[in-house]
């Protein structure tokens, strides 16, 4: 026998209290680990390094309203402004309503460099993206939208327009990788079908994105255009795509807050669940640890026995908890990812595991340390009295 | 008359010697003395039955010759060392080295088989897995419980669980075996056993024993019987066998 051995026959002393505290650790740990994750995951959305020369256009009062198409030329004359893309959100669905993603209509000639980062990993040729700009009708989908829906070049994609009245018929004409997920899930087409079909958006568009040659002059870019539209007939709202991300993430109420305090409440009620159980274990092997301290173990070593013990205990189940979350996080991927953009980029972070362990661990080696602090500080004598 | 003459346990070296140890609890600021003025020198390889009413300082006696609970008064000097200059964990590894324990209730770790728990207190001694083995093959046949070695105490008759605690105690080789109503939970069959098992431990391997026992049978098999009175020595009776 060695001393993992004894330590693992302690455990097993109980296998229903052993099995009831690793299932409700697993639980915890899991939960807290799909929410911490979440939360990294919708701020990575609104910190992206890729999008620091760039910031967005828009109405002041909203997304819903529409700028003249001829701001672009004043954005254009800025010296400090690279390029300039009209996206205006499309909303269309393919075959069923359900059946969601992210698709729009763009300015195909600057796409390809305002988000320029995003395209670059992808090894699309000079080719491919002209055979995109000479048909009208053509589109560009990520890689992850066509696998899922077994697109491939060539094909047509009818999209059923929710916003706007019309159901254009689009070819694909290249697929794209991106290094976020969520950027993967998505489809673009020639702004000219949404500005043609719909008479309306005849010169409109409800967002400019807009590439400044430096992110240092964004600053000031963003105070000079709401300056230059101020008192016009169409205001603007001038933000890094950043801070235009984090007002989309904001619609989902204070995430933050919510998430903090269910992470402290899960944590609060493990610590007392494991608390109340290792207390109970411990205080029923007192004759034990009696018996253990005349043998000869100090009260160091059955403490650190004891604590072992617990560590084991909460090891197991705050590994399987970070396993299991792992493994919904392909399911969120797969499901959620589709619906909304964010949770495309859904994963367990090696942080967050890792967070959500050392945690644990220190639940155990705290619920664990008072009692059998208490039970190796108490006269031996009196343990082999007690009854048990 | 002096108390070496009224507690003569014969010849030998002493392998416990006590000098006016007293032991008090307190109650509130109430002294309420357990033990006062106890002399007492007991050689190697005796064999002791500490007899007395209920409430007399039988197990608190034992329990600070065994080195688990400390005197409040006087010395003792157990196996070569005065237990009084030890810390706890010094304590702890002397009681390894020195005094093994049986208990009324066996007190065997119910997870473990008989095997594991005769091997526990060898997990301190360093000892290598072979040599464990083998030692804890030797207690066991000590025993008679080599067939039951894989049994786990639940699987065990009561005889047999006190046998395999009795293996567990002489597993590190001590040189005192300290027993607390040993049969105490036995009938009287087993009692029996037991009893025949740790005579033969006193004069085959020549273990020292100090056995806490209320039953006049069981101090039969002792050669010396310490009668304790209110917490004082009575009378010391040589039992002839
Ligand atoms: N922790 C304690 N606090 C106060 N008094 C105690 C404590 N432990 C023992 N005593 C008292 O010390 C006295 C001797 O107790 P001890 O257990 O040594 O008796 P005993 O001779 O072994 O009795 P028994 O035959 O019933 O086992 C008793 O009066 C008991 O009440
Ligand atoms: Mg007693």
């Amino acid at each position: 026998m060695r001393w993992l051995a004894l330590i693992w026959k302690s455990l097993m002393r109980s296998k229903r209290r052993t099995l009831l505290i690793v299932g409700s650790l697993v639980l915890s740990v899991f939960t807290v680990a799909v929410l911490q994750s979440l939360l990294t995951t919708l701020d990575a959305a609104t910190n992206n390094p890729r999008s620091s020369n760039r910031f967005v256009v828009r109405h002041k009062s909203g997304l819903t309203q529409m700028l003249p198409r001829s701001y672009e030329n004043y954005l254009r004359q800025q010296s400090e402004v690279e390029t300039v893309c009209a996206l205006q959100w499309f909303g269309g669905y393919y075959q069923d309503p359900r059946n969601f993603f992210a698709n729009f209509a763009s300015d195909e000639t600057t796409l390809f460099q305002i988000f320029r980062e995003e395209f670059g990993a992808s090894n699309i040729t000079e080719a491919q993206i002209k055979d995109y700009l000479r048909d009208g009708t053509g589109c560009i989908v990520g890689e992850s939208l066509a696998k899922k829906n077994g697109w491939k070049v060539g094909d047509v994609v009818p999209l059923t327009g929710t916003i706007f009245p019309i159901n254009p018929r689009l070819t694909i004409r290249l697929i794209f990788k991106s290094p976020k997920l969520s950027d993967e899930n998505a489809l673009h087409f020639h702004y000219k079908v949404l500005e043609e079909g719909v008479p309306r958006m005849k010169g409109l568009c409800g967002s400019f994105w807009v590439r400044a040659r430096r992110p240092e002059d964004i600053p000031r870019l963003l105070e000079r255009v709401d300056r230059h539209y101020a008192n016009s007939a169409y205001e603007t709202l001038t933000e890094t795509e950043n801070a235009f991300n984090l007002g989309f993430v904001k619609m989902l109420g204070n995430i933050g807050a919510i998430i903090q305090g269910i992470t402290i409440a899960v944590v609060i009620a493990i610590l007392i669940v494991t608390g109340n159980t290792m207390a109970t274990a411990i205080r029923e092997r007192t004759t034990e640890i009696a018996v253990f301290r005349a043998m000869g173990f100090s009260a160091g070593r059955v403490l650190s026995l004891l604590l072992a013990e617990g560590v084991l205990l909460v090891g197991v189940g705050g590994f399987l908890g970070v396993a299991l979350a792992n493994f919904a996080a392909g399911g969120v991927r797969g499901s959620l990812g589709m619906a909304m953009p964010f949770f495309a980029d859904f994963s367990i972070q090696p942080e967050t595991a890792l967070a959500c362990l050392a945690g644990a661990l220190a639940i155990g080696i705290l619920a664990t340390f008072i009692p059998a602090y208490a039970a190796t500080r108490r006269p031996i004598t009196e343990g082999l009295k007690a009854v048990g | 008359m002096n108390a070496a003459d009224r507690f003569d346990l014969g010849g030998g070296e002493p392998v416990i010697t006590l000098r006016d140890v007293a032991k008090s609890y307190w109650r509130e600021d109430l002294e309420i003395p357990v033990l006062q003025g106890i002399d007492l020198e007991i050689p190697v390889g005796a064999y002791i039955a500490l007899m007395g009413p209920s409430g007399s300082g039988k197990t608190t006696l034992l329990n600070l010759v065994a080195g688990i609970d400390r005197p409040t008064g006087g010395s003792l000097e157990v196996c070569g060392y005065d237990l009084n200059d030890l810390d706890d964990d010094q304590l702890a590894s002397w009681r390894n080295a020195h005094v093994g324990f049986i208990f009324q209730n066996y007190n065997l770790v119910p997870v473990l088989n008989a095997f594991e728990n005769v091997e526990l207190p060898l997990l301190l001694t360093g000892a290598g897995r072979g040599e464990r083995r083998d030692r804890v093959e030797q207690a066991l046949s000590l025993v008679n419980l080599t067939d039951r070695m894989r049994n786990y105490p639940r699987q065990l008759s009561g005889g047999q669980e006190q046998r395999v605690a009795i293996a567990r105690a002489i597993v590190t080789d001590p040189d005192l075996l300290v027993a607390d109503e040993p049969t105490g939970a036995l009938d009287a069959k087993n009692a029996e056993e037991v009893l025949a098992l740790m005579a033969r431990l006193n004069t085959e391997l020549g273990k020292t024993i100090v056995m806490v026992t209320h039953d006049p049978k069981a101090a039969h098999h002792a050669r010396h019987q310490i009668h304790l009175e209110k917490g004082v020595l009575d009378r010391t009776v040589e039992v002839n066998r």
